[in-house]
């Protein structure tokens, strides 16, 4: 061996060094349990078993032509997280436009608004159900207000909309807070550019600030879209994914197939499923939002 | 002077709505203080006299220093396990321009495409194997990989406006590369550090799910969340419980963040914007 391929071997035995304990925490807590996912995604589990059977993929088969609630899990996701994303982005951004701009108490605003988002939650489930049962029963007796005597949790419509309200509520400080980074980069000249041709604020905003702060937006909306498609916690806490199955989403069906049901083997069918839903759906949004960012 | 009456009125308008935005806590703190037969005749009237002992009998029931021992121990151990391999890594694969170094970037990294529900079956079953489940260790353990690709992603982009003279004057001065990296690199790195450091803590002290699925068998191990979600299975109508339940669980949290806010906003932000 030669000095100069003495030295390579060297380097790459530092490189190696530095690197193969990131490869196998992440080896073990991704990517194996990953691709055990799918090879059992083929087979018959029930978690005990040394060898499941092999079944090919009758497990796929029974998700889409046998499995209503999973279809219905799938549907609801989809619609819940669709609200969830509208309203969140579409409150963050408004709200962070005013917490921008040259008001006083704006830091206090910003803290008071991020507070939900550090509890976690399944306990942000508990603080809701209260507020959902005892709060709008003593709402009622004070205001007469037919809406406080709805059954907010119990009803299958209303409680689809309480989950995207309380989903909403918990998350929108991360999302406003990543707005107001968005709007500090939007230059100021080009701002009093478009005043001094006469553009009115609203103008300003959606011909100025809105095409300017296009990455915040994709960024905001892949967040909120591919956490909203995994929804598990909250729903837990707050409906158990009642009533009946009117709120179950995908996670929460993936979780009670194997660990309830103990039918891991097709748990992790469903799981595969969740997969490509993430995957196909957040690459299709980040590559419509990307088309549509200006350069300066 | 128009301008200012404007943004005065801006801003009662907007701490309106942040006192309505936080008026839900509000009530579960007023209801935490009461008795039960005050809740049940009025959620919304203040309590007459605050009942601290709900605290102290809540305190109790949940056992509530051994779940928050478990709770840091499980947050420790994964964020120090997050910052020590991430650092390392992240270092390494961006002073490295080679081909065997780009396909290991991409190995690593690609988690972060990889939902954590889509693989938390056998995730369970990898835990078990290594006897991992069942304590708050072998919880934080466990952690080390999920919070590794982001973190490693972040180094990796902050390196690159570290010059790499500094690496080759720690190394002419005959340190071993490894002790080149920890005593003059990755002090340089701390800005990501704090990042790393906030974005984990706060998703692993916060985490459910995996505590549920590794610690749920064992009484002795559970964490603040995953006790926090079988007590109120468990008072489901002793609200009073209930609600001092939930304040204890938060408070850690919220003081934490109350303290640190500035840091902890910033350390959020740069995680989400630079991916």
């Amino acid at each position: 061996m030669n000095l100069h391929q003495k030295r390579q071997r060297t380097s790459f035995l530092i490189f190696l060094s530095f690197t193969v304990p990131a490869l196998a925490t992440i080896l073990l807590s991704v990517e194996i349990p990953f691709l055990m996912s799918v090879i059992y995604s083929f087979t018959k589990w029930n978690g005990l078993d040394k060898i499941p059977e092999f079944i090919g993929l009758a497990n796929y088969i029974e998700i889409f032509t046998n499995d209503p609630d999973a279809l219905y899990a799938l549907g609801f996701t989809l619609r819940m997280a669709a609200f969830t994303v509208v309203f969140t982005n579409i409150f963050a951004l408004a709200l962070a436009v005013f917490l921008d701009s040259d008001i006083r108490g704006k830091n206090a605003l910003r803290v008071a608004f991020y507070i939900p988002n550090i509890i976690s939650l399944i306990v942000i489930g508990y603080v809701w159900r209260f507020i959902f049962t005892k709060g709008f029963d003593s709402f009622y007796e004070m205001t007469g207000l037919g809406v406080f005597m709805f059954s907010w949790l119990g009803d299958k419509d209303l409680a689809f909309f309480s989950l995207v309200l309380v989903r909403v509520w918990q998350q929108l400080g991360f999302y406003l807070v990543i707005y107001i980074a968005g709007l500090q980069t939007v230059p100021k000249d080009l701002i009093e550019a478009a005043t001094i041709d006469g553009a009115s604020p609203v103008a300003r905003f959606f011909r100025v600030t809105l095409p300017m702060i296009m990455p915040s937006i994709t960024v905001a909306v892949f967040y909120s879209l591919s956490n909203g498609l995994k929804v598990f916690d909250v729903i837990l806490s707050l409906t158990s994914g009642g009533p009946g199955n009117a709120t179950m989403s995908i996670a929460l069906d993936i979780y009670r197939t194997a660990f309830v049901t103990g039918r891991f083997g097709y748990g992790t069918a469903k799981s595969v499923v969740l997969f490509f839903v993430i995957l196909v759906l957040t690459v299709f949004q980040v590559k419509v939002f990307k088309q549509r960012e200006v350069e300066v | 002077m128009k301008r200012s009456r404007l943004s005065l009125a801006i801003t009662v308008i907007l701490t309106l709505i942040a006192l309505i935005y936080l008026y839900p806590l509000f009530l579960i703190v007023i209801n935490s203080l009461k008795t039960f037969a005050e809740i049940t005749i009025n959620a919304v009237a203040l309590p007459q006299s605050p009942q601290f002992s709900n605290y102290v009998e809540t305190f109790r029931l949940m056992k509530y220093p051994n779940l928050f021992m478990n709770t840091l121990i499980a947050t420790g151990v994964g964020v120090f396990g997050v910052v020590l391999v991430s650092s390392m890594a992240g270092y390494k694969l961006s002073r490295t321009k080679t081909a065997y170094s780009w396909v290991m970037f991409i190995i690593l990294i690609a988690p972060m495409m990889i939902p954590f529900h889509s693989f938390m079956i056998a995730l369970v079953k990898v835990a078990k194997v290594l006897h991992l489940t069942g304590t708050p260790w072998g919880l934080g353990v466990m952690y080390w990989g999920l919070g590794a690709p982001l973190a490693l992603f972040l180094y990796h982009g902050f390196v690159k406006s570290i010059p790499r003279d500094l690496d080759d004057c720690a190394l002419i001065d005959g340190a071993s590369p490894m002790r080149a990296f920890f005593q003059v690199i990755l002090p340089l790195l701390q800005p990501v550090t704090v990042s790393v450091v906030v974005i984990n803590a706060m998703w692993m002290w916060n985490d459910f799910l995996l505590p549920l699925l590794l610690l749920s068998g064992s009484k002795k191990a559970l964490t603040l969340q995953l006790a926090a979600y079988n007590f109120f299975g468990q008072y489901k109508v002793e609200w009073h419980y209930a609600m001092a339940g939930v304040l204890l669980t938060i408070i850690p949290a919220v003081m934490i963040f109350l303290a640190l806010q500035r840091h902890i906003i910033k350390g959020m932000i740069a995680g989400a914007v630079k991916t």
